[in-house]
């Protein structure tokens, strides 16, 4: 006979003021099967929870229905205190009567009859609740962490210096990513390579990381604290064993005139080539696409120069699979393409640059080593025009977010332009100035004071090219008038937007992604680092635009939720798994297809003298995760969920 | 010689030769126009055998029977495109094995029946993969299209009153090559999902279950549309959710014998209208 117990939450005005909860209690109290029926303001408060375990003792409970907040605040303290008085932990339920009731009606009337059809409803499946126990698995102690710029780099040196063996992925030649393209570093003005290229080496020479660069995963399977992870190490066609970095094919390559993707394609680079000049490994690749012995089938003269042999034109794509019990995705950003804005000439006129490109042309490794100086001709411009939110919230033409570092780095811009061309002149078209962070306000204010960057406050209408000038026509919006200026270089703030293959990575490996193709965190303020899939955590701009110190701070959250996963030796997990009727199941197969965890099997069912009578599907209960996939595919109704059994779920229907 | 002289003369080969056990065939029904399936296990019997135009039920249900297969002797078949493409999905779900099958493949156009060339399943695919690009046969009735016109809320009153008309005999089922369940889920009471009685919502439960256990499997042989006794047109259902199918995923239905599931497996570049 069902002995429950039903504990009504007021949460404080949360639930008391729109749901009469003492009515409310008093009708539980006369459902058939409930022992206790009570209110109480807030039972997750001591007190509260000590009341539910004295209930439990005094009434021998068989289950407790609280009805409260969502399930996903509170069902694990109720489970607890549950398993404290001696009840199995899973004839526990919440009736979330807050989110979904309370919080979304006006009528107190209808809300508190929704409470009464939620909480009974919750009672019916309680009585069928069955007792389970946790399940354990084995942890694998060791981190992938994707992506070698400086958020992947700190993640992954966060944790080996924990004493934790870490594999770094990289898909480009070098480690770096984006930071190490940049000059110098807002708001301080240090120099980007300088901070960043010791932290690559550390990686690169770290005894616990292994290193996988010009690599890209291919599949993940698994689950948290057992991933199994596919790394495609793509052919670079220089033995990395054998290379020693010694430069001597990069001079001698004749294709010397390919845009590189590093400069941002305001320089060049040779077929085999290194990203840059600290690149992390120095191991050069070769550019099939580029090469004259790929194209044409004749040169070679890379193999000729080199003296280690370490060219070897028919290497292959290799695959290594890697166990992992924790997955940091640290994939970066990409910079919006500006062309969508005809307006503004980018792409048509040379003088009309990116903030990145910028970048390049500021920094002392750059193509113009360090010298601003106009692409189209190589003159030093006088007067420079920079264009804020140029794609950054912009819903009809760019996105709707703010990029949030473009107007930090457009004062950084600024500013190094006021140091590098004496007397220039700076115009700054922007809509507002959002320089919040430590030191960010008083950084844009120099620009302005020390640096004399003009700021106007308005948006630019058109970019044209006159007498060897780009005009730039704009508004002064606190002067109410329009401006015209005539310019020698125009610098677009280009929104930051997600990796152009994010979603089909997303997709790879598991995780949620917004619109946009930034991924989603579990929880937007209390699990910011943590993806929707359990053991898989997100740092740095991935996940939405970021600057360097707030990147840096994200990878390091993801090392210690990595290092708390790593810090037992076995994990606890959920006993919510699917079980097989195996009696009716028809043997089709397609729980074993439509399962996203692989953890179903084929049995065989043997007569006594060992001859297969029939094949059924076999759950696996180490690998399920219980998302349910299978249950609701089986056509003869053969799986169930533990937990959520069929006649639990029908009986809550029954319920309402 | 006439195709069904051809085939009884394979049947007596395959027969005598212990090639085959039996011969899933067709045989005069009760009158001149019917054709009730025959099982020929002997080359004696051959004679019985007739192949015509009447010769419409798609007989590959029966290879799924309890222990037909499991001595892994092979079993000859009777069978047009349609049960081609049912023995593909049987195979992929692994209800038989393929190769214990041997096909006597023809086809049926107007009143000429024509030999379909081919043994095993496999030699089949032209055609099949014909049949996908060519227009889908339903098509041409007048009902179906008058259907596609209604709004929905008459299309809503269309399907209740002929719902209302069903006996929950279950004939739908028994028929159909892809309802091989041990246990239905109309027959499983612990829950009761579907209600048993023959009254509307039970009904339309059991007709909309079958309709989507039925999605991206059905070969739209018809089997089902035939067996109703109370004259529910079924195939209209059934070729609207195979239309759905290969319009949303490409998938269509008995391609090969290796084909995945629709609604078990996903691809990359899937439609997913209905995630917003």
């Amino acid at each position: 006979m069902a002995k429950i117990g039903v504990f009504i939450c007021h949460c404080g005005e949360n639930i008391g003021a729109k749901v009469d909860c003492t009515k409310l209690a008093a009708a539980m109290g006369e459902h058939p099967g409930v022992a206790v029926s009570v209110e109480y303001k807030y039972f997750c408060s001591d007190p509260g929870q000590e009341s539910v375990k004295r209930a439990i003792r005094d009434n021998n409970l068989t289950g407790v229905v609280v009805a409260a907040c969502s399930p996903r605040m509170h069902e694990a303290t109720f489970r607890k205190a549950c398993a404290e008085a001696g009840l199995n932990p899973y004839l526990c339920e919440i009736a979330n009567i807050r989110e979904q009731c309370s919080w979304v009606h006006t009528d107190n009337d209808q809300a508190t009859e929704k409470a009464m059809d939620i909480t009974r409803s919750m009672v019916e499946k309680v009585k069928r609740n069955n007792k389970l126990q946790p399940i354990e698995v084995p942890v694998t102690r060791r981190a992938l962490v994707i992506g070698g710029g400086i958020a992947g780099i700190q993640a992954a040196l966060d944790i080996a210096n924990a004493g934790q063996d870490v594999v770094l992925v990289e898909r480009e030649p070098s480690l770096g990513g984006h930071m190490a393209q940049l000059s110098e570093t807002f708001p301080t003005l240090d120099c980007s390579q300088c901070i960043m290229t010791p932290r690559m080496v550390e990686a690169a020479q770290h005894p616990k990381i292994r290193l996988l660069t010009y690599a890209e995963i291919e599949s993940v399977d698994g689950y948290i604290g057992n991933f199994s992870v596919r790394v495609r190490m793509k052919s670079r066609y220089v033995d990395i064993n054998k290379c020693t970095g010694c430069g001597d094919c990069i001079t001698k390559c004749p294709a010397k005139k390919i845009s590189s993707e590093f400069d941002c394609g305001l320089g060049k680079r040779t077929a085999i080539y290194t990203p840059f000049a600290q690149s992390v490994p120095n191991i050069p690749v070769i550019d099939k696409a580029n090469c004259i012995y790929f194209k044409n089938g004749k040169c070679k003269i890379c193999s000729k120069t080199c003296q280690c042999d370490a060219i070897d034109f028919d290497m292959q794509d290799t695959f290594e699979d890697i166990e992992v019990g924790a997955i940091v995705v640290a994939t970066g950003f990409q910079v919006q393409n500006n062309t969508m804005y005809g307006e503004y000439g980018y792409g048509k006129y040379p003088d009309v640059i990116n903030g990145l490109q910028f970048e390049r042309l500021a920094s002392a490794s750059g193509p113009t080593a360090g010298k601003i100086l106009r692409p189209s001709d190589g003159v030093e411009p006088q007067t420079v025009v920079f264009i804020q939110c140029a794609g950054s919230r912009d819903p009809s033409k760019g996105v709707r977010y703010c990029s949030k570092i473009c107007c930090m780095y457009t004062a950084k811009h600024a500013m190094l332009y006021a140091h590098k061309v004496h007397g220039g002149k700076t115009h700054i078209f922007y809509m507002d100035i959002r320089a919040a962070g430590k030191g960010y306000d008083e950084f844009s204010r120099r620009a302005i004071e020390e640096d004399e960057a003009a700021y106007l406050r308005g948006r630019v209408s058109k970019v044209w090219e006159e007498n060897g000038k780009l005009m730039v026509r704009g508004v002064d919006t606190l002067l109410g008038r329009p401006v015209e200026i005539a310019a020698d270089m125009v610098i677009l703030a280009t929104a930051i937007i997600a990796q152009p293959d994010a979603k089909e990575f997303a997709k790879t490996i598991g995780i949620g992604y917004d619109e946009y193709g930034f991924y989603n965190e579990a929880h937007l303020k209390l699990r910011p680092v943590e993806s929707s899939t359990a053991g898989v955590f997100l740092a740095g701009a991935c996940q939405s635009p970021k600057d360097i110190p707030d990147s840096v701070a994200q990878a390091s959250a993801t090392a210690s939720k990595v290092l708390a996963l790593f810090s037992k030796d076995m994990l606890e997990r959920e006993p919510v798994v699917a079980t097989n009727n195996e009696a009716t199941c028809a043997g089709c197969w397609g729980c074993v297809l439509a399962c996203p965890y692989n953890a179903i099997e084929q049995k065989d069912i043997l007569d006594r003298s060992g001859r297969i009578i029939k094949r059924v599907a076999s759950v696996n209960p180490g690998l399920c995760q219980g998302c349910g996939t299978c249950v609701t595919f089986c056509r003869s109704n053969s799986l169930d969920l533990a937990g959520f059994t069929e006649r639990q779920i029908f009986a809550e229907v029954m319920g309402l | 010689m006439s195709i069904e002289e051809q085939y009884r003369t394979r049947a007596k080969e395959l027969l005598s030769g212990g090639a085959v056990k039996m011969v899933i065939g067709y045989g005069k029904g009760s009158n001149a126009k019917r054709r009730r399936p025959i099982f020929i296990s002997s080359a004696d019997e051959v004679e019985r055998l007739v192949l015509d135009d009447a010769c419409i039920t798609n007989l590959s249900g029966y290879l799924v029977s309890e222990g037909l297969l499991s001595d892994e002797k092979r079993v000859a078949v009777f069978l047009r495109p349609e049960g081609i493409r049912a023995i593909n999905i049987l195979a992929a779900e692994s209800q038989l094995d393929a190769e214990q099958i041997v096909i006597f493949g023809f086809d049926v156009a107007g009143n000429e029946v024509t030999a379909l060339k081919g043994i095993n399943v496999e030699e089949f695919s032209d055609i099949i993969d014909s049949i996908k690009e060519g227009a889908p046969e339903a098509a041409e009735e007048e009902l179906f299209e008058k259907i596609e016109k209604m709004s929905p809320q008459e299309r809503f009153s269309f399907w209740q009153k002929e719902f209302a008309k069903c006996i929950k005999c279950y004939a739908c089922r028994q028929a159909c090559p892809m309802c091989y369940c041990r246990r239905c889920i109309v027959d499983s009471n612990q829950p009761q999902w579907v209600n048993t009685s023959s009254h509307t919502l039970g009904n339309f439960e059991w007709n909309i279950v079958r309709a989507f256990h039925l999605s991206g499997r059905c070969v739209e042989c018809g089997n089902c549309d035939r067996a109703c006794p109370v004259n529910i047109p079924l195939r209209l259902i059934n070729h609207r959710m195979a239309e759905e199918v290969l319009g949303a995923f490409d998938h269509f239905a008995g391609t090969s014998k290796t084909q995945e599931p629709v609604l078990a497996s996903f691809k990359k570049d899937d439609s997913e209208t209905f995630i917003l």
